[in-house]
């Protein structure tokens, strides 16, 4: 247990480090930290509390405040489904009907198994290519209804169920 | 010298003969011993639409339109065994888009600065420096006329004076590049395109304003242009365009990196100050405005990314060459992402004053679908519809206000008739009322109030008088909001009212979506001609509303029906209507 | 790289000044990529590699057509400049077969752009 509490305190000073001296750097350093961790655990929020001297909620204010940084541990792939506008004419809505029915998960929720997590996005910039699926850092285009059940299989892992 | 080549390419809305035509001009030109000499190419999009067969010569920039067969013999025998041309088929087409922000986008590597100074790339900021006072930067800039890209269109040389006449010794100059217009990605283009021309357009402002420190706010969803804005700003410092006494002036000038984190209230610019101070991204009141007190309470300019784009190719040509282009009151040009249901979706740049009809059809290459354009979308959630009746607007700050809408960050989204107005109207506000801050009232219960409005209408429990609370709610938040995304929140919605009211109408009177796009107002049935009593559907109905037997047939009750439209996909006979 | 002057400027740019060199560039933007322009890209660097051929490969941002990506534009001497639009391996095979090696363009898959610079 104390090994484990000196490397988070190890962790969040190296990753604070680079922003310390810097004017407003609260949401880079999160940045840092969500980039580094795949989300804001909270040792790592009392921890930058601690370095910072600003007060918790100061620090979880901002984090709540943004869509970006997540509190809670994300699945392992992470399905990020295009809302916007283009996307959305062009029948995000039905894949993400799809999505949720296949993995029985709603929005922001991830699997049972932790494999996968669903967040609705706002535009990715490719609506050239609309409508857009991003797996992890994957973008898949153009996507059909039917097609979405081969794409989430590709992430599957195929371990016998022991 | 290889053979001649020849374009060729049926441009026809609805059908496509190329191929038959590609046969006919081959055989032609076999029987003129000719074969050898002669590379026919079919393309894919030759750049001009609705002009029926078109045959281009690219070497020698000769285009014939709406070519008939029987021309084609006079073709080979005048243009290509002797080059001449044939007036009487030419088609000379003026090239629709112009291209100054994007003039380096998919010419030059992003990566490689010295492909940028090719292009004249840091030749503007030496000019300035060695040959401009920072007010004749401004002056010059007022000389253009540019205004603002990010949306309002403010004149950007007011901005900086007012900026530079603020009495304080430290200042600062902000790229906005939070893009955060759901369907709208022009600044993504030119970042990750041409990330110097930005640069050198912020070092710029920064010598006008007399600021030493300028930042980058740019979108977390947006990792490539980031890593290239990182690269390009390390090789503007290595090469001294940034750092200490810049091309050995007194001026200094450094930039940094800050990312946002998916809010889009965080374009508006005090919010986006909030943000880069590392604090909540919330609105305060103006005045006093960024340009008296911004960043640290200092004086405060910040520019979008295509206005600091524009700035180099204006100090290197002039003002008055930008001013050139354009209409009365909106000079140079726009970049549009243009988007929906349109067949070439793309970024163009086009001058300022061409119709909404040219950049849809001769550019975007007319609809995706074959279906009816019914709307144009420009200003993202902040902006409105445009009905087909206004085509042939020309596109500037003013007529597209006139018409309910604002120009915005550039998103342009064509409808067709298979959209709803509604469900259109409900979508954006509804993105709003998830971005709302929540700071202000208006804001944050005005667009709840009014989104529960429209699901009310698209869940068939509309009433008449819903439509006056819309619009009167829509007026408060117009009026009372603190910032302009809940100023505008209202906006599509209320020119959704004001061009298709008929269309809300049918959704409250009739509970009808001509669109089949609000599912609570469909009805599902079987269609018994067509039926051949497989009981697929019945079998897939997760509410067993589909009833019946094989003899007397099956019907779906629309008491149990939840409108899903399971039955529809299933049934393999088409025999499953919605209406 | 040291500080650069006015006149390094110029420099620099008569040093890119076009050198009559064939050259294959391929837009690599979000779009780009998401479409498959990295393995394009890969695909050219390799087949360039194992036939030995004298043609620079070179990456460039979105040309703006997101509807035609993976979108790659060639330049060899004799022929016209082209852009060649959704380009997949047997595309970029054909391209290098036919456009580089064969002094022949390839057919249905030109996109022409117009636009004035």
């Amino acid at each position: 247990m104390i090994e484990e509490k000196k490397s988070m305190q190890e962790e969040v000073a190296s990753l604070v480090e680079k922003w310390k001296d810097k004017e407003g750097n609260l949401i880079m350093i999160l940045h840092e930290l969500q980039n580094y961790y795949g989300y804001v655990p909270r040792p790592a929020a009392l921890e930058l509390s601690r370095v910072l001297h600003a007060p918790l909620a100061r620090i979880y204010e901002v984090i709540t405040f943004y869509n970006f940084f997540k509190l809670e541990a994300p699945g392992k792939h992470t399905i990020s489904l295009c809302l916007g506008t283009a996307c959305y004419l062009k029948g995000s809505a039905i894949l993400l009907n799809e999505i949720k029915t296949l993995l029985n998960i709603e929005e922001g929720q991830t699997t049972k198994d932790g494999l996968f997590q669903l967040d609705v996005v706002r535009c990715l910039g490719c609506c050239g290519l609309a409508p857009v699926i991003k797996i992890d850092d994957k973008i898949y285009g153009k996507v059909q209804k039917n097609q979405v059940m081969g794409i989430l299989s590709e992430y599957a892992e195929h371990k016998p169920e022991v | 010298m290889g053979a001649k080549i020849v374009f060729i390419k049926d441009t026809a809305v609805n059908q496509d003969t190329t191929q038959d035509f590609y046969v006919h001009f081959s055989n032609i030109l076999r029987e003129n011993a000719l074969e050898g000499k002669v590379q026919v190419v079919r393309v894919a999009d030759i750049g001009i639409y609705g002009q029926g067969l078109v045959v281009k010569f690219p070497e020698e920039n000769i285009i014939y339109a709406n070519v008939q067969e029987k021309d084609l013999k006079n073709i080979v025998d005048k243009t290509v065994r002797d080059g001449q041309v044939i007036k009487e088929l030419l088609y000379q087409p003026e090239p629709k888009q112009l291209r100054i922000v994007l003039r380096n986008c998919g010419e030059i590597d992003p990566e490689n600065i010295d492909e940028y100074i090719a292009k004249d790339g840091y030749r503007a900021l030496a000019k300035a420096i060695n040959d401009y006072q920072p007010e004749q930067v401004i002056e010059e800039l007022k000389k253009s006329g540019l205004r603002g890209r990010g949306g309002a269109g403010f004149p950007t040389w007011l901005k900086w004076k007012l900026t530079r006449e603020t009495p304080e010794a430290q200042k600062y100059v902000i790229c906005n590049a939070d893009e955060g217009d759901p369907g709208a990605y022009m600044d993504r283009g030119v970042l990750e395109g041409d990330p110097h021309s930005v640069i050198e357009g912020l070092i710029l402002a920064g010598y006008a304003i007399g600021a030493s420190k300028g930042y980058f706010y740019v979108r977390a969803e947006y990792p490539l242009a980031v890593e290239r804005i990182e690269k390009a700003l390390k090789q503007a410092y290595d090469c001294g365009f940034l750092g200490k006494n810049i091309f050995g002036s007194s001026f200094s000038f450094e930039v940094d990196i800050r990312l946002g984190a998916g809010a889009f209230v965080c374009g508006e610019e005090t919010a986006l100050i909030a943000s880069i101070e590392g604090r909540r991204g919330t609105p305060r009141p103006r005045p006093p405005y960024p340009s008296v007190k911004g960043l640290w309470g200092k004086p405060t300019a910040i520019n979008n990314v295509e206005t600091l784009a524009n700035i180099p190719p204006i100090i290197l040509k002039g003002g008055a060459w930008y001013a050139s282009i354009g209409t009365e009151k909106s000079k140079g040009t726009k970049v549009f992402a243009l988007t929906g249901k349109v067949k070439n979706s793309g970024l163009v740049e086009v001058p300022m004053g061409i119709t909404l009809r040219e950049i849809v059809f001769d550019i975007g290459g007319g609809m995706f679908s074959g279906k009816g354009l019914k709307a144009i979308q420009t200003g993202g959630p902040s902006g409105g519809v445009i009905p087909k009746e206004y085509l042939d607007t020309p596109v500037d700050y003013e007529n597209l206000q006139k018409l309910g809408s604002i120009m915005g960050s550039g998103g342009m989204i064509v409808m067709d008739e298979d959209d709803c107005m509604v469900d259109i109207a409900k979508f954006y506000l509804g993105f709003c009322v998830d971005e709302s801050c929540g700071k202000c009232v208006p804001c944050r219960i005005g667009g709840y109030q009014m989104l529960n409005l429209l699901n009310k209408i698209t869940e068939s429990r509309g009433e008449l008088t819903d439509l006056d609370s819309l619009k009167r709610i829509a007026v408060a938040m117009q009026k009372a909001s603190l910032c302009a995304l809940g100023q505008t929140a209202a906006n599509p919605v209320v020119s959704t009212i004001r061009y298709f009211e008929e269309e809300y109408k049918d959704h409250i009177v009739n509970k009808k979506c001509r669109s089949h796009k609000c599912k609570h107002l469909l009805n599902y049935n079987v269609i018994q001609e067509k039926c051949k009593r497989c009981r697929v559907c019945v079998i897939n109905c997760p509410v067993n509303a589909i009833e019946g037997d094989k003899e007397k047939g099956f019907f779906v009750d629309p008491k149990t029906c939840v409108r899903c439209g399971k039955c529809y996909e299933v049934c393999k006979f088409n025999a499953i209507f919605k209406e | 790289m040291g500080k650069l002057t006015p006149k390094d400027l110029e420099r620099i740019k008569t040093a890119h000044a076009d050198d009559g060199k064939d050259w294959i560039k391929v837009g690599m933007s979000t779009c780009g990529i998401a479409a498959g322009a990295d393995k394009v890209y890969a695909l050219f660097v390799e087949e360039i590699k194992k036939r030995n051929l004298n043609i620079q490969v070179k990456k460039c941002g979105c040309q703006g057509m997101c509807y035609s990506e993976p979108s790659v534009e060639v330049r060899v001497k004799g022929l016209p400049d082209v852009i060649y639009g959704k380009v997949d391996k047997e595309g970029v095979i054909k391209i290098l077969d036919k456009h580089v090696c064969g002094n022949a363009l390839v057919k249905d898959s030109i996109y022409e752009l117009r636009t004035k610079r």
